[in-house]
């Protein structure tokens, strides 16, 4: 068998040689061992947070330390940053579908009004007495919500 | 006439396949389009939550204080480290380690069991106080009274929690497979697409927990 019959693999579009073999990026353990940390001292970062009182900010950096959480765990625990590039091709156009589906469906909810005005006022009246939710009056002196009880 | 034909076939190989390689780049392929799906699935009640939390903040708000933080901080600690365990029989498997690889799987399974006992003792609390969802919320009769709309807000969290839930038990279904075949000595260096495949479903209940525990437990 001669250079020129053997015929090529290719993978992901690249010519491979050593077909035998899985050629996977292997990280070292002290790189499992950093984002670990890195996940660990974030998680703190949250929960800390969480007791400020950041008003309208809270969300906002909730959601930021989340999104870095999960791009740590996505590039090193799933290997998206030395894996085949359609992996990340398929991960990266969920994450836009999930835009264009939350987007789209919030952009709906906040501008009905301006086309039907009694929509808002339909919503609201319905949703409450949905399932026959009719609390009853707290008693005197009980306490009254807003205070976790654990 | 292929230089595949002439070289010894490997185990593992599918006649479909030309390549290891090609086969396992084939099946990860699949296991991130599935998990796309599940993102996709998940993404429907994170909308759902933002879609409350816009029109109704205070309900958030006033409900939320009724989750227990500690057990949510509890749970995130004790899922990302399974998902470090989980990275490192991966790469157990990649380099052939065979005894960590076990060990590490038993790690996974036993932090994926914490995780659903802290879930059972936090869900019997909120079923003891009435904090139930829609028309079965009944916790005034236990002597809280929140404010707004806890039902919908219940009726959430269980939605959300609950479905992950069912993902943790899954996982630990499946994991428990990979571990009683990697016990076999199935898996080695050449063929590990099974234990890959799992991490990554694995790590995506992880990061379906990353964004469930600060939106439910800690936003205000």
């Amino acid at each position: 068998m001669s250079e020129a019959t053997a015929p090529k693999v290719f993978i992901a579009g690249k010519p491979v040689e050593g077909v035998h073999e899985v050629h996977e990026h292997v990280s070292p353990i002290s790189s499992y061992v950093k984002v670990f940390g890195a996940l660990l001292v974030l998680t703190a970062l949250t929960y800390g947070v969480s007791y400020m009182d950041l008003g309208n900010a809270s969300l906002p950096v909730a959601m930021i330390v989340a999104f870095a959480k999960a791009s740590l765990v996505c590039m090193y625990f799933m290997h998206l940053k030395y894996d085949d590039r359609y992996n990340v091709f398929v991960f990266i156009s969920t994450i836009l579908f999930v835009a264009i589906f939350f987007t789209f469906t919030i952009f709906d909810l906040m501008q009905r009004d301006a086309v039907n005005p009694e929509q808002d006022t339909f919503f609201r009246a319905n949703f409450g007495e949905a399932f026959g939710f009719q609390p009853p009056e707290p008693p005197e002196g009980a306490e009254a919500g807003g205070h976790g009880h654990e | 006439m292929s230089a595949i034909a002439t070289a010894e076939h490997p185990e593992h190989l599918a006649h479909h396949f030309d390549t290891l390689e090609q086969q396992a780049a084939a099946a990860k392929l699949g296991m991130w389009l599935f998990l796309a799906t599940e993102i996709l699935m998940f993404s429907g009640l994170f909308l759902g939550y933002f879609i409350i939390r816009m029109f109704y903040p205070e309900m958030v708000l006033e409900a939320h204080e009724y989750l227990s933080k500690t057990a949510g901080g509890v749970n995130t600690v004790v899922l990302i480290t399974s998902s470090f365990t989980m990275a490192l029989a991966v790469r157990a498997a990649q380099v052939g380690d065979q005894k960590n690889l076990i060990r590490n799987l038993i790690f996974t399974i036993g932090f994926a069991g914490v995780f659903m006992v802290v879930k059972y003792f936090e869900y019997s609390a909120k079923f003891e106080h009435g904090m139930l969802p829609g028309k079965f919320y009944h916790a005034w009769d236990h002597g809280y009274y929140i404010e707004g709309l806890p039902h919908i807000f219940f009726g959430l969290y269980f939605c959300m929690t609950g479905l992950h839930g069912i993902h943790v038990l899954v996982g630990i279904g499946v994991l428990t497979w990979i571990l009683l075949r990697a016990k076999k000595g199935e898996f080695g260096p050449s063929y590990y697409t099974p234990v890959e495949n799992v991490g990554l479903y694995w790590h995506l209940v992880d990061l379906v927990w990353i964004f469930l525990f600060p939106l439910l437990y800690l936003v205000r």
